[in-house]
């Protein structure tokens, strides 16, 4: 039995071809992971199969019905979780899952829902107030509600952290019936090998459709055969790495935190916070949404003001000299912080003239910067219609516009691709060995065995750093995963 | 039904929670009130004139006293011509007048004898009424002094009564009006944001992939902004009835049905503008030039609508505001009048329903991938 079968399907967005001449079963009762690179078409899949967009040739049957003229039958036997999670960010909890129960016309009965997202405490907060993790899980009890037959979920698990993923694959696992079928769109590979289906998406084609375990008996394995199939990833020498020219200087820890605290009435987003940072190392933060990394992140380059301690970055402090301070970093925010209606050259010219670079030389490092980061094709286009990968790699492009001796990463590789992840990592390692140092936040577990030392944080404090290999072995755990998870149950007795 | 319940009142909980949509509604009438009361008056205002006696006989300065009787007028008598024209100048009089030394003398001969005023053009309004004035002046005073003798009495006595609005005051009608102005900036501003919100939330594409109609979208989104606009015609109301004391000689019943009516229009084009553009800075911009100059400029409000070019006077039809300032205005002075109640009436619920098929046509059920 079959929840989705599609035949050559194809869709068309103006000149560019989303699905091309797609052919693909669903099976009922099972969990099929989609998985592809960005721009790959998993979103416009989605939509397509319930039917909110149209295809413009093909035929796509789902639950036996027509999601083109039967659109209004399907809804009532679907459950669908954009990405982003499709709340009302200016309602309570419970009144999010009033209004999609009434929605759905199904009972009041939020008990079961509310015990296992944990969110019975939290029933009154609005939802824009809720951390990433809890959001997705509200989002996805909102999506349960009535028992759908058939869960559609497109990409739940961006920017979460490695337990509220668990939790939520635990949530879905626990509250389906055997019969409900679940397509789940991700870019973390590991979710995508424990489910019972894959399909691999790239260029709007299934380029692998089967058992996960059949392509790879483990996970890292799985993840090396799904980068083959894309068409592999050759590690080449980091352009970027080689273009960088190291600036003279004889600080030996170029990035020190010094107690530094947040408070914000009486709640600490941050205490005691102290590290020190050698050049040319790579610093990971580690820990659970809503743990304080951002905030820490942006105390450390004079965003916000720390209410106690201090940092100092290349010897400067933070709180004497702010400016002169940050004219050392290069900084790339979480959220995709460049114009986007400006053109990838437009916004490389800004940012090289905001720190400094003027007239000759400004043309003439943008026309480096292009050349090297590959974006000779893509100068002319809006940033913002840019791929996610591409998004990053002009974040990262513009951060390091000025050869900043420290480089601060904010979950840089959130929701980007498993070969443009890795891509990411050859330019990092490399800037680091040139002598760049590297503070960097992740929630991908692979990422932090890239790391030389790791700071895990908790409820706004370090609660372990050591390099990835002294952490796993203090809670002898094989994987950085179960250490992660191993080290903040230990915190919490 | 279930699912129109909840839609409204999860609407209603965002209207709650967000302080705009009630600053629109309760604050922007209030403060636009207040600024028609006060700030634009079209009454006249206390102006300040210059005098230059030249003539020294004692029936002349009582003309040059009874320049100042009026509340209105303040007059500065001074010898000094370059002081006055320096004055003049820097618009600190706004106009003055000579009594040349012969005045006296010429009308004493039975001649007609020549006042010199001078006004400030670049106010025209201001120079017009100073001119009336000081005519109406001199007059009062010839008809009084001694020299009424001389004067051949006037046959035809003009007995002016105004209607409607017995004390000229200008706010009378001004205020009704602003309440249409208003009210279209409060219908168009209250919605044009509220469905271009949905889709940049994203929270559109939830509601389409559920058991949501076309119906339940576009009157969950007409029924709670009806709702919170008619409390703010009710504040409008009271603002204008209650505080500013504006006499009101109609019904509340007619003036609340066909307020009804055209807040019903006022929405259709605000929640149009989001359905289409579905981008909530773009709405907005539109909104407001949609929503505010037009009704302030081709209404009638400002300016008559039959001193308009022919082609912007078939323009003004397709506004409500139109049809809604003719009617409050006869509501509030004249009482109900029943032929421009229907005709308005008439017209607005045509131009509601149209829009409303609109909102209709263009609520999209699937993504419109652009």
């Amino acid at each position: 039995m079959n929840t989705v079968t599609i035949e050559h399907l194809t869709k068309n967005f103006k000149k560019i071809t989303a699905i091309d001449d797609l052919s693909l079963k669903i099976e009922k009762g099972k969990i099929t992971g989609l998985i592809g690179s960005d721009g790959s078409g998993k979103t416009t899949l989605i939509r397509l199969i319930i039917g909110l967009l149209l295809p413009d040739h093909g035929k796509i049957s789902v639950l036996g019905l027509d999601p083109e003229t039967q659109k209004d039958e399907l809804n009532k036997k679907i459950g669908y979780m954009p990405q982003k999670f499709g709340l009302y960010e200016d309602l309570t909890v419970i009144e999010n899952l009033r209004l999609y129960a009434d929605l759905k016309n199904v009972p009041h009965n939020f008990e079961k829902l509310l015990e296992f997202t944990n969110l019975k405490k939290f029933q009154l907060r609005l939802a824009g107030a809720l951390s990433g993790g809890m959001k997705q899980k509200l989002g996805l009890a909102c999506v349960l509600l009535g028992s759908p037959e058939f869960l559609l979920l497109d990409e739940p698990s961006v920017g979460v952290d490695p337990i509220s993923r668990r939790d939520l694959m635990q949530m879905v696992r626990d509250l389906i019936s055997p019969e409900t079928t679940v397509l789940w769109s991700t870019a973390y590979l590991d979710e995508a090998h424990s489910f019972d289906k894959t399909v691999v998406l790239n260029q709007g084609k299934a380029i692998y459709q089967g058992k996960p375990y059949d392509l790879a008996k483990t996970t890292e394995e799985f993840e090396n055969k799904v980068i083959d199939l894309m068409g592999g990833y050759r590690k080449t020498k980091s352009r970027i790495a080689e273009n960088y020219i190291p600036k003279n200087s004889d600080v030996e820890y170029t990035v020190v935190a010094d107690n530094l605290e947040k408070l914000y009435g009486d709640f600490y987003a941050v205490r005691n916070n102290s590290f020190k940072i050698k050049k040319g190392e790579i610093f990971g933060l580690l820990g659970p949404n809503g743990a304080g990394k951002s905030t820490s992140f942006k105390m450390m380059c004079g965003l916000l003001k720390p209410t106690g301690g201090t940092a100092r970055i290349m010897g400067i402090d933070i709180k004497e000299d702010p400016e002169k301070a940050r004219a050392n970093l290069g900084y790339m925010a979480q959220k995709f912080s460049l114009y986007e209606s400006l053109t990838v050259k437009q916004n490389l010219d800004f940012f090289a003239e905001i720190y400094g670079i003027h007239d000759k030389n400004l043309k003439k490092r943008v026309d480096e910067i292009i050349d090297i980061f590959g974006f000779s094709e893509t100068r002319k286009q809006k940033s913002g219609e840019l791929p996610l990968g591409f998004k990053q790699k002009l974040s990262l492009a513009c951060a390091l516009i000025h050869n900043p001796p420290i480089l601060f990463l904010d979950e840089p590789t959130s929701g980007v691709d498993v070969i443009t992840r890795r891509e990411f990592w050859n330019h990092i390692k490399s800037l680091a060995q040139k002598g760049v140092t590297v503070l960097v936040t992740t929630h991908f577990m692979d990422e932090a065995e890239y790391c030389d030392r790791i700071s895990l944080f908790y409820k706004g404090e370090a609660v372990a750093i050591g390099t990835p290999s002294v952490l796993k072995k203090k809670v002898s755990a094989t994987s950085m995963e179960e250490a992660f998870m191993k080290l903040i149950l230990e915190s919490e007795k | 039904m279930r699912i129109l319940r909840a839609l409204v009142k999860k609407e209603i909980l965002q209207i709650v929670r967000d302080p705009s949509s009630i600053i629109i509604s309760f604050v922007l009438p209030l403060i636009s009130i207040l600024i028609y009361m006060y700030g634009i008056n079209l009454d006249f205002v206390t102006v300040n004139i210059g005098i230059k006696n030249d003539d020294n006989s004692p029936e002349i300065t009582r003309l040059v006293n009874s320049f100042s009787c009026s509340k209105y007028i303040n007059s500065e008598v001074s010898d000094n011509m370059d002081y006055l024209t320096e004055k003049l100048i820097r618009s600190k009089i706004k106009g003055m007048v000579i009594i040349p030394n012969d005045f006296s003398n010429r009308l004493e001969q039975k001649q007609s004898a020549d006042l010199m005023v001078i006004t400030d053009g670049s106010e025209v309004n201001t120079a017009n009424y100073l001119q009336n004035y000081i005519l109406q002046i001199s007059n009062q005073w010839l008809a009084a002094s001694k020299y009424a003798q001389f004067v051949s009495p006037q046959i035809v006595n003009p007995q002016v009564r105004i209607w409607y609005n017995q004390d000229s005051n200008g706010y009378y009608f001004i205020l009704p009006g602003s309440i249409a102005i208003t009210m279209t900036l409060i219908g168009i501003l209250l919605t044009a944001l509220v469905v271009a919100r949905e889709w940049e939330r994203g929270t559109m594409e939830s509601l389409l992939s559920s058991n949501v109609t076309r119906f339940h979208i576009v009157l969950g989104k007409y029924i709670p902004y009806f709702i919170l606009g008619m409390l703010s015609m009710i504040f409008n109301l009271i603002l204008c009835i209650g505080v500013f004391r504006v006499p009101f000689h109609g019904s509340y019943i007619v003036l609340t049905l066909v307020s009804a009516l055209f807040l019903f229009t006022s929405m259709g084009i605000g929640l149009l503008i989001s359905t289409v553009l579905k981008n909530q800075f773009f709405a907005s911009q539109i909104a407001v030039g949609i929503g505010f100059l037009p009704a302030l400029l081709l209404s009638g409000f400002v300016f008559p609508i039959s001193s308009m070019p022919e082609i912007l006077q078939y323009i003004t039809r397709i506004l409500p505001p139109r049809y809604f300032i003719t009617f409050i205005e006869s509501e509030f002075m004249a009482g109900t009048v029943l032929s421009i109640a229907i005709k308005s009436s008439v017209f607005l619920l045509i131009l509601g329903g149209l829009l409303f098929g609109a909102v209709y046509r263009n609520t999209d059920m699937r993504l419109s991938h652009d």
